[in-house]
């Protein structure tokens, strides 16, 4: 077969990216413009100044990234788009830009789940291995994913309430880090001792998650020893919180690997960068003799390169969508 | 030369092909919340209907706003992504100014549209086109008071209360067209919404 130049776009939340991918597994040139600067202003990422950056931003984006590449539009073969999950505005621009180059240069248009490309993040650096088991890990998703074979995903379970990484981000602001202080949390704990008792959530013979009772338990313990008139240890205070988040995420991906005979296990997503994440999941692959597949950094955050892969995948599995695609806040992965 | 128009600035999708002061084809349509679906299907259909090829193109117009903020960005977005990788000449204008255009009255010309809670995005024009207040986001009773008279046309698709003379939008593509067919062409990448109001969290910032 010839070789397969696929053109993803990404904006489904602050970052406006394009990349080039050939074949599914090789990265050509990938742009990514973030708005995290702007957002810290406010705390959080503002949907409608983030549309607002969008649209200034992705014709710039585009150029940049066909230049690294040094192809234009006629050398690429398909558009890969995030339709969905993540802020409707911003969905939308990536969508319209995607769907206008689709219908200029008569190029097939291929939905890709962004789901599908944290997941396919990892066929970048090696090629996966069935059946497989996929921890979707970040600011908008905590999900447990079975898959036996390419683009055939299975969701086994998920958070009922607020995603991993939102939990990080509330209970960072507890201890006023600014934002996004996640990963801030994160170095924290490695210095803190586990001194504070939160409870493990969502105990259950289920592979779902649950943070939101962690979160309160948090901020009622904050606010607890604030009244008693004693200091909060931020550092015991991360310790704490993250050994609790994790065990219970650690709980649910052991059964998991078990019950499905899983042989490869992946860990996809901007929490995927979270040291005592990463460390729990070593050592449980090792103790099942699993392997264990976690992508480098730049591609866990939010990027087109991961949507341009997975665009290969879903394009071989026949995925195709025409001009009147929209996009979706909220799609199950299928 | 052919000139692409395209207007999702407000629910309607308006869109049509201009060549040397004729129309070739419009369309015309009601959409709400599925204008990201289907303008550009709809946009296609123009094409097909006029036997033309994308590349056909020789320039763009597109409404840049005021309006809805979604709206206004699908269409400014579908312009310049198209304009920049054909390398196509583009410039923008106001919502307001394709409503003054299009209207025929013989009085000073006040476009508005409905900002919601007493504001309105507005703007007024002489019987000649000439500015005389700038697009902005406005009190209407405060909009009236800059006109020296009485004897205006309020151009609007909303629901106001006013006792002068109103009149529904109908855009006129072929004219609004022919009036900025030679306004300077802008760099696509600049090419960019004016939303003539801020974010609420950008507001909220600055009180």
């Amino acid at each position: 077969m010839k070789d397969m130049y696929i053109l993803g776009i990404e904006s489904s939340c602050d970052e406006t990216s394009v990349s080039i991918v050939k074949n599914g597994t090789e990265e050509v040139a990938t742009v990514i413009s973030s708005q995290i600067d702007i957002h810290k202003d406010y705390g959080g990422v503002v949907p409608e100044i983030a549309s607002r950056h969008h649209v200034k931003n992705i014709t710039i984006v585009l150029e940049e990234c066909l230049n690294q590449a040094n192809m234009s539009m006629n050398d690429i073969d398909a558009i890969a788009i995030t339709y969905g999950p993540g802020l409707i505005g911003s969905l939308l621009i990536g969508l319209e830009a995607a769907k206008t180059l689709s219908f200029i240069y008569n190029k097939p248009l291929i939905p890709v789940h962004h789901i599908a490309g944290h997941i396919y993040a990892n066929s970048l650096v090696k090629e996966l291995n069935f059946p497989l088991l996929a921890l979707v890990v970040s600011g908008g998703h905590t999900e447990i994913i079975e898959m036996t074979k390419h683009y055939q995903f299975n969701k086994l379970g998920g958070t009922l309430d607020d995603a991993i990484g939102e939990c990080y981000d509330k209970v960072a602001r507890v201890i006023n880090l600014e934002y996004p202080g996640g990963p801030k949390l994160d170095k924290m704990a490695v210095i803190g001792n586990k001194t504070y008792k939160l409870p493990i959530p969502l105990k259950d013979e289920s592979y779902n998650f649950s943070f939101s009772g962690l979160k309160s338990a948090v901020i009622n313990l904050a606010h607890n020893e604030e009244q008693r008139g004693k200091e909060l240890n931020k550092e015991d205070l991360a310790a704490s919180f993250q050994s609790v988040a994790i065990e219970s995420i650690i709980a649910k991906v052991k059964k998991a690997i078990v019950d499905k005979n899983i042989k490869n296990v992946i860990v996809a997503g901007g929490v995927a960068a979270n040291n005592g994440l990463r460390q729990a999941m070593k050592e449980l692959t090792e103790e099942l003799h699993v392997e264990l597949s976690i992508p480098p950094m730049k591609y866990c955050t939010d990027n087109a390169t991961m949507i341009a892969a997975a665009g290969y995948y879903a394009y071989l599995d026949g995925r195709r969508a025409d001009l009147t695609l929209n996009s979706k806040s909220q799609d199950k992965l299928i | 030369m052919r000139i692409l128009y395209i207007d999702t600035s407000s629910s309607y999708l308006y869109a049509g092909i201009v060549e040397n002061e004729r129309l070739l084809c419009e369309v015309k349509k009601e959409f709400g919340h599925s204008l990201s679906e289907e303008a550009l299907p709809e946009i296609s259909k123009l094409f097909t209907q006029s036997n033309l090829a994308p590349k056909d193109i020789e320039k763009i117009i597109v409404v840049d706003g005021p309006g809805s903020f979604t709206g206004i960005r699908i269409g400014i977005t579908i312009a310049k992504v198209y304009a920049w990788s054909l390398n196509i000449p583009i410039t923008s204008i106001s919502a307001l100014e394709a409503m003054n255009i299009s209207n025929t009255s013989q009085t000073i010309r006040v476009p508005i549209i409905d900002a919601r809670r007493g504001y309105v995005f507005g703007a007024a024009y002489s019987v000649d086109n000439q500015v005389i207040v700038e697009p902005c986001h406005i009190k209407l009773t405060d909009l009236l008071a800059k006109l020296s008279t009485n004897e205006y046309t309020v151009i609007t698709n909303d629901e106001f209360e006013i006792e002068n003379n109103i009149e529904a939008y109908e855009p006129n593509i072929l004219k609004i067209v022919s009036y900025y067919k030679n306004k300077k062409s802008m760099n696509p990448h600049l090419v960019n919404p004016k939303y003539l109001k801020l974010t609420e969290a950008e507001e909220n910032k600055l009180l």
